[in-house]
């Protein structure tokens, strides 16, 4: 009938397109992945430790030191991250200083997860003596995290409304019953959205901890964070490294070990996200 | 440019003494000098951007949270200078309430919003209570609003907005600033609020901030024309409509200054 409609849906049929081109990618990358790692689907996988034996190998080890490596790393990075967040956004004065330090922010979140490795290893490694452990990874991946925690944690507590804040100081609140009475309640989905993403994009990281010395051969499972450093993904660039057909399986089935540990990160997210919104009412 | 003080012999409650504010470099305020007698309702009108929101703020302290604000003079409050160290901006906030243009409601209940004042300054008495006494002064209490768990946000507008005076009144304050209240309402939410602006005379001080004319001259006793963030002229609202002194004050009124 006229112009406006078809180009509508000549754009709505492109993007539907895309969109099955996205899930159709998606699907491949299950289908590939679970094939690959078809011969290692049992439940013993997911708790052995690897071995020169491939049929023997499981990611146990790797697994127990990914989980270690994830509640450090969220005990480190959200605290001090949506913490550093709020300040800057409700109470540091804007001045020239706070533009330099949100700039130096934006651009800590572009630096390359290997470099931040490289610091890590000189400064928590050596400089304070953690030695290549599960403690210094979960502080190096906190740092590598901290700058994404705190730029979309800010971006959040930014989109609250100028008028609820002004609102509530009018009606006699003090700056502490503003911020966490109205400000993070109605920030809450963007900050644990935006912390979710920077976890579980930093605990999939292999590089930062291959620098710092994670350790290629583990045969029991890290009890703590003093103990060797090791992960999944540590583990599945190993075993890709290794020629035999066998490994390939292996890491493939680290993958999806690894994937089910970020499934367990986003659940939370979401529990986090659903007790909140109940309060709020 | 003073009022002739007959109904202003008693001590102002509320008082700005050659006040200026200035948000970096622009200037809101400049030398504005007007007391506001207790138990009257005073009129602040002028064009958009003249300096009447920045004025109201300025007496219960609110500019000071916009970065980049400076403000010289001086406010007082029965008599005390607001801006003096030992005043908590808090406990001024307390007994100077303000309404905004906006309906400014939390995502909330009904009685979580008429509570958040109260609540905040730990009152010690019966919210319910109340919320009852507030909401009925407001006429909410009985009618839709009068379901305290309803989420607030699903009034009317004008029941929003009363239900905003609501919240503040429920803080028990001295004063009342009221920035246009009834700029994004309709006539019929309009006559309603002011209404209630002529029942709330009786027991607040008012310091009404109105973009109509009209209204101005229905509700207040006393009237400050403000341009360019300067006070052009005050008194009494009659004699300011019917024989004003100022020229600037007589084209603003006869609508050749919109």
């Amino acid at each position: 009938m006229n112009a406006p409609t078809r180009r509508r849906d000549t754009l709505g049929i492109a993007c539907g397109a895309a969109a099955a081109a996205v899930m159709a990618a998606f699907v491949l990358l299950a289908v590939f992945l679970l094939g690959e790692a078809r011969s290692v689907a049992n439940p013993a996988f997911l708790l052995d430790a690897p071995s020169r034996a491939a049929d023997r190998a499981g990611v146990g080890p790797a697994l127990a030191g990914t989980l270690w490596l994830a509640m450090l790393t969220a005990a480190l990075a959200l605290p001090i991250g949506i913490g550093t967040a709020i300040y800057l956004e409700e109470y540091a004065s804007r001045n020239r200083l706070a533009a330099l330090v949100g700039s130096a922010l934006a651009g800590l979140t572009g630096v390359p997860s290997v470099v931040y490795g490289v610091a890590g290893l000189a400064l928590f490694v050596r400089g304070l003596g953690m030695g290549p452990s599960i403690l210094a990874g979960g502080c190096t991946l906190a740092v590598l995290a901290l700058p994404t925690v705190i730029v979309t944690s800010r971006v959040a507590i930014r989109a609250v409304p100028e008028e609820m804040r002004l609102a509530a100081y009018s009606l006699g609140a003090t700056r502490w019953q503003v911020v966490r009475g109205e400000v993070l309640p109605a920030a809450a989905p963007g900050i644990v959205a935006g912390s979710c993403h920077a976890l579980t994009r930093t605990i999939g990281e292999a590089a930062p901890l291959l620098v710092l010395g994670a350790a290629a051969f583990m045969t029991f499972a890290p009890h703590g964070p003093g103990d060797p450093l090791t992960s999944l993904p540590t583990r599945i660039f190993a075993w890709t490294t290794r020629s035999e057909q066998d490994f390939a399986a292996l890491a493939a089935g680290a993958g999806i070990a690894l994937l089910l540990v970020l499934l367990l990160v986003n659940l939370a997210a979401l529990a986090v996200r659903r007790r909140m919104r109940g309060g709020a009412r | 440019m003073n009022a002739p003080s007959t109904r202003t012999e008693a001590p102002p409650v509320l008082a700005a003494e050659d006040l200026s504010v200035r948000f970096g470099p622009k200037t809101a305020l400049t030398g504005v000098t007007l007391p506001v007698a207790r138990g009257r309702v005073v009129s602040i009108i002028g064009p958009s951007a003249s300096g009447k929101t920045t004025l109201l703020r300025a007496f219960n302290r609110l500019n000071e949270l916009t970065p980049g604000v400076v403000t010289t003079g001086t406010v007082r409050f029965n008599g005390v200078d607001i801006h003096d160290e030992g005043v908590d901006p808090v406990e001024v906030r307390r007994r100077v309430g303000m309404v905004f243009q906006q309906a400014t409601l939390f995502p909330k209940s009904v009685f979580d919003n008429v509570a958040f004042g109260p609540r905040a300054s730990g009152y010690a008495g019966d919210l319910q209570e109340l919320a009852e006494e507030v909401l009925t002064a407001v006429d909410l209490w009985s009618g839709a609003a009068g379901d305290l768990d309803a989420p607030a946000l699903t009034l009317s507008a004008g029941q929003q907005q009363r239900l905003c005076i609501a919240r503040t009144l429920a803080l028990k304050p001295e004063v009342l600033l009221l920035d246009e209240p009834t700029s994004a309402l309709d006539p019929a939410a309009t006559a309603r609020i002011e209404s209630l602006i002529h029942a709330l005379k009786r027991d607040y001080t008012v310091v009404l901030a109105t973009h109509g004319r009209r209204q101005a001259a229905r509700l207040s006793d006393m009237t400050a024309y403000l341009a360019g963030g300067e006070l052009v002229e005050y008194g009494p609202t009659e004699s300011l409509f019917t024989n004003p002194r100022d020229p600037r004050t007589e084209s603003y009124l006869t609508g050749r200054i919109p």
